[in-house]
């Protein structure tokens, strides 16, 4: 089988205009790779419109100025596809057909980009595991004996980049849903500033918190793509009205001072992990660049978690409260229209988001509102102004994307201890502040990858894309997959 | 906050139209308990109680534009549109088992 | 023992916008089922509501018409609830901080003005049509979404004729304004009525009864004299009364249990995080007041002050928006504002109330009303061809200078043809001049009686009346 898609867009670009391959080539490609999938990726599929577009775009000369052309990808499936089934991981919406694009995908049909499939999650984005969405277990592809998860809850998306069926995917991340399995899977994972990147057609769970964004194998690949899809967009009342530049091309060298959160990094035991931040700190400051590390209140910190999983269950109750089965979606009969909704609801939902919304809706009750909802909020506020203070003086600030590699199928960790709570979680300080974030890969343990979080104030994403840039540089594994993550190992990354 | 057990669990739910196994509301009860220790950690944030709740990542002049009142003919739907996602339809409409107030 | 009526109105006003509070989907009255509608209204995921501005403008303007202070930033609620007509599962709304706040309306009860305290006025949308039938129900979303203002009274009316003339005053306010149709039978209007009653003197308030169901003005002042009277024998009684909703059955002229209150609903209001606050500038403010349409006071002043018509007149012309309207239109070619006012109230009102049809479907330009008071008042036409005239506009919708040539409704003002037929009248009658020389005036209307005979009323009344005083004097 060919694998010209464990390439990068840029190199697939290139190829496709010297005429060594066509879209269909690829196309065709990620087709057989779907057909294969084994790691329990994917949703609905679209390979009869993706060949088509392809066989067309064959015909046509391959325009130098757009990196998209003929491009194969993958959308999570909470992004909303017009004409074809959209469930957002769970059954209730088994059978709901869009009548809308998402805005994402409207900007990359227009640019030439072709959708293969839909890839799963957990259920409405809800879990951040890779276990709770309809399909059931998402495995990591770097593990062949299945034993690992890929995390989520953009787990579809994930493996099908980390496992090169193409060569970028969509997914969203509400506290760290494209991050975390970034990190577990090797891979750049992008979310950009709050407001840059149209939410519209993006399926709801806790709206001031939700991004899109999209998993890539290289930091030119993702700072493209964010040049895509940075548009203004009218149907988003919270697309931000700024004027829109470009971040390409990146230059390394203005990178000047990063910042490291001492509390994030005592936090992590796992001495692979520490070991591979501490030799890339090194790097870094052989390379001129000032890294400092800053202390942040640990209570703040250990605040995260409770504060995001109150905020964002909490709102999900309200975003997911659309999904009755009267208007679209697996209506279950009743004698009553209660009956119907409570029928519909009850069978076409997942124990754990059940159990998220009647956590959600107990903060929202009237004599818990300001006890736990409205103070969650205000830990919000208080996280918001401690990082913007500290990202207004550096770059940005860095760490280990998450304290391990990708957690074994069975495995839980203590919810109440420091690793816990504030190196599994930190990543939530991205969508509280809506700054930009990005998570390349830092390192391999024992055949896993592990990565590392680079994050930004607001607005600057080029900031955030130039010192994942650098780092890549410093870390050299741009390009891991699963196919090439053996080569790296014998060059002994 | 409001007491929690399996009862008061039990009517949450059904609130929100839906109910779960006895052993769920056993996990569910389980995980109130860690969260509740969890939601304590917030607690010992200095001076929390100056801040206002934050709804939203920033807010700026970026965000405030009213829309034209203005019908956009594109994003319209026609009936047979609106009706294809719906279960139950009846004379262009969407049917529900009758509903009394 | 004697008791106090403490009354809150709870008024949903529906505007009038072409598309919806939160999406770009028109509102169009009277339309084909789901024919109105995108993304949002169905609440699809991934949909998102984009407010429009003239729903914003016109909250502005109800709320500077009822006194109040504006919000100058807008935010944003959910009010979370499930229910068959609610398509998102919850609505957007102004919980905690309303667009307009603190304001007040007058009305005049037994000759004396009272000021109604309001509370706030929010904005918010509708919800889709329920259609019931035997065993099942159909719903119809083109009423998703448009824009609502709802307006809360403090509880400071005290009857049922206090409440409406309060909700005929919010009429009045939003049909000036342009803003609603204001229609309670078409439900662009619709109030929820609180009662509850004390002993006079109390100051703790009793148990609130709430009234839905309430479709015209006489309903409410009705629905609330009875619920009054209902709640007093029951304290008489010594019985309690219960919190409960009721409706007003209208042919028995009684209220009627709907659900006994439990606990109160919680909606588990938040902000709507789709929907940042939206910082309105002053200039915004004040332009959507100052470009906001007349209120019937200042109509009324203006009637008075720039027309010159007397108060009965102003307020019969002024008893409709849109006859004051169009009042005013046609007064825009004509000085003669109390000739016209006149021709308009006995005429016009006169033909619209014969044919029981509005103003609005009345097909007769203002201007050509103008034009045809001009020449009654010009004398080229008397009154009983105005009248003519006036039909023929109807009929044929054709202007009246037209119609009087094709008519020949003339006058006849040729003085050499005038003065024959008079010295043919005063020939025949040869003691009239003298019997005029010695007082006797009346000889000069028997001239004029049988020279408008002659001439079948044709005759120029000034110039005749001219002619007959010289023959008769000589």
């Amino acid at each position: 089988m060919n694998n010209y898609l464990n390439l990068s867009i840029v190199e697939l670009h290139n190829l496709l205009l010297k005429g060594e391959v066509k879209p269909s080539t690829l196309v065709l490609e990620a087709i057989e790779k779907c057909k294969n999938d084994e790691f329990n990726a994917l949703e609905a599929l679209n390979f009869d419109e993706a060949l088509k577009k392809a066989y067309e775009l064959d015909k046509k000369e391959v325009p130098s100025d757009n990196y998209f052309f003929g491009i194969p990808y993958i959308a999570k499936d909470n992004l909303s596809t017009k004409g074809l089934e959209t469930t957002g991981g769970s059954n209730i919406l088994k059978g709901y057909v869009p009548s809308f694009d998402a805005t994402v995908i409207s900007i990359l049909n227009s640019l030439d980009a072709i959708m293969v499939a839909k890839s799963t999650l957990d259920e409405l984005a809800m879990g951040g595991s890779g276990r709770s969405g309809h399909k059931g277990l998402q495995y990591n592809p770097f593990d062949k004996t299945k034993m690992h998860l890929i995390g989520g809850s953009s787990s579809g998306s994930a493996i099908v980049t980390a496992a090169s069926y193409v060569p970028f995917a969509l997914g969203s991340d509400t506290g760290d849903s494209i991050r975390k399995p970034a990190s577990y899977g090797g891979l750049v994972g992008y979310k950009p500033t709050y407001g840059l990147i149209s939410r519209f057609g993006l399926f709801p769970f806790s709206v001031s918190l939700d991004h899109i964004g999209y998993f890539t194998r290289s930091v030119e690949d993702a700072a493209i793509l964010f040049d895509a899809l940075n548009k203004y967009d009218e149907n988003d009342y919270t697309s931000s009205l700024k004027e829109r530049t470009k971040v390409c091309p990146l230059d390394e060298k203005e990178v000047k001072k990063v910042a490291v959160i001492s509390e994030v990094i005592s936090s992590i035991k796992d001495e692979k992990i520490l070991n591979s931040f501490k030799n890339y700190v090194q790097e870094l400051e052989n390379r001129g660049v000032k890294v400092d590390y800053v202390n942040v209140d640990s209570n703040l910190l250990k605040a995260i978690y409770p504060s995001y999983i109150i905020i964002s269950s909490a709102e999900a109750t309200s975003n997911n409260a659309n999904l009755d089965g009267v208007k679209f979606g697996n209506r279950k009969e009743g004698k009553t229209y209660q009956e119907v909704m409570f029928n519909t609801r009850n069978e076409g939902f997942g124990e754990l988001i059940k159990r998220r919304f009647i956590l959600g809706s107990y903060a929202l009750m009237k004599e818990n509102q300001e006890e736990v909802y409205l103070k969650a909020k205000r830990v919000r506020h208080a996280i918001v102004d401690t990082f913007n203070k500290i990202l207004d003086e550096y770059d940005a600030f860095i760490a280990p994307a998450a304290p391990s590699v990708a957690r074994k199928v069975n495995e839980d960790s203590d919810a109440l201890d420091d690793t816990y709570l504030i190196a599994d979680n930190y990543l939530a300080i991205g969508n509280f502040g809506g700054y930009p974030s990005i998570t390349i890969p830092l390192g391999l343990k024992e055949g896993l990858p592990f990565g590392l979080s680079i994050t930004s104030k607001i607005f600057a994403d080029k900031k955030c894309f130039e010192v994942a840039k650098l780092s890549e540089d410093i870390i050299g594994l741009k390009g891991l997959s699963t196919s090439n993550i053996d080569e790296f190992i014998k060059e002994g990354k | 906050m409001k007491e929690v057990n399996k009862e008061t669990l039990k009517i949450a739910a059904e609130k929100l139209l839906f109910d779960m196994e006895d052993s769920q509301y056993e996990t569910l009860l389980n995980e109130f308990h860690v969260i509740i220790k969890q939601l304590e950690l917030m607690d010992n944030i200095e001076d929390l109680s100056s801040y206002s709740p934050l709804s939203f990542p920033y807010v700026d002049e970026s965000f405030s534009l009213l829309r034209d009142d203005e019908v956009i003919e594109e994003t319209l739907l026609n009936k047979e549109e609106v009706l294809a996602n719906a279960k139950e339809v009846r004379d262009g409409q969407i049917e529900l088992p009758k509903v009394v107030g | 023992m004697n008791f106090e009526a403490i009354i809150g109105l709870e008024i949903h006003v529906e505007m009038k916008t072409k598309t919806k509070m939160f999406s770009s989907a028109p509102i169009r009255f009277k339309a084909e089922p789901n024919t109105n509608i995108t993304y949002l209204d169905l609440a699809y995921p991934g949909s998102l509501p984009r407010l429009n501005k003239q729903g914003v403008i016109n909250a502005i303007r109800v709320s500077h018409a009822l006194h109040m202070s504006i919000d100058d930033t807008l935010y944003f609620d959910r009010k979370n609830y499930f229910y068959a007509d609610l398509p998102k599962g919850y609505q957007i709304t102004q919980q905690d901080r309303p667009i307009g706040k603190n304001g007040y309306l007058e009305i005049e009860v037994n000759d004396q003005k009272k000021k109604i305290g309001i509370e706030r006025l929010h904005m918010e949308e509708d919800t889709a049509m329920q259609h019931h039938y035997s065993d099942y129900t159909l719903l119809d979303y083109n009423r998703v979404g448009i824009p609502l203002v709802e307006i809360v009274s403090l509880p400071e009316i005290r009857t049922g004729e206090e409440a409406r003339k309060y909700v005929e005053k919010i009429k009045e306010i939003v049909t000036y304004l342009d803003v609603s149709d204001g229609k309670m039978e078409n439900g662009s209007l619709r109030c929820d009525v609180n009662v509850s009653i004390r002993p006079f003197g109390s100051d703790k308030f009793g148990t609130k009864v709430e009234i839905k169901n309430l479709n015209s003005t006489a309903n409410i002042e009705a629905a609330i004299d009875y619920e009054i009277l209902r709640q007093s024998s029951l304290l008489i009684k010594g019985q309690e009364i219960a919190q409960e909703t009721r409706r007003f059955d209208e042919a028995k002229k009684e209220t009627v249990l709907m659900r006994v209150k439990t606990d109160a609903v919680d909606y588990k209001y938040f902000s709507e995080g789709n929907i940042p606050p939206v910082h309105l500038s002053q200039e915004f403010i004040r332009h959507a007041i100052e470009t906001s349409n007349e209120l019937y006071d200042q109509k009324l002043e203006r009637f008075l002050n720039d027309y010159k018509l007397n108060d009965v007149d102003a307020k019969i012309l002024l008893s409709s928006k849109e006859l004051a309207d169009y009042y005013d239109e046609a007064a825009k070619n004509t000085k003669l504002y109390q000739p016209l006012a006149n021709f308009v109230i006995s005429e016009v009102l006169g033909y619209l109330n014969k044919n029981n049809i509005s103003i609005g479907e009345f097909n007769v330009k203002p201007n050509n009303i103008s034009t045809l008071v001009e020449i009654l008042n010009n004398k080229e036409i008397n009154s009983k061809q105005g009248k003519d005239i006036f039909q023929k506009m109807i009929e044929t919708n054709k202007d009246p200078l037209t119609l009087k040539n094709e008519m020949g409704a003339t006058l006849i003002t040729d003085k050499d043809k005038i003065r024959a037929d008079v010295l043919e009248i005063i020939s025949q009658n040869p003691t009239l001049p003298t019997d005029y020389k010695n007082g006797k005036t009346r000889a000069l209307g028997f001239v004029m009686g049988l020279l408008m005979k002659k001439n079948r009323g044709k005759v120029e009344p000034n110039l005749a009346n001219e002619i007959i005083k010289e023959e008769l004097l000589k």
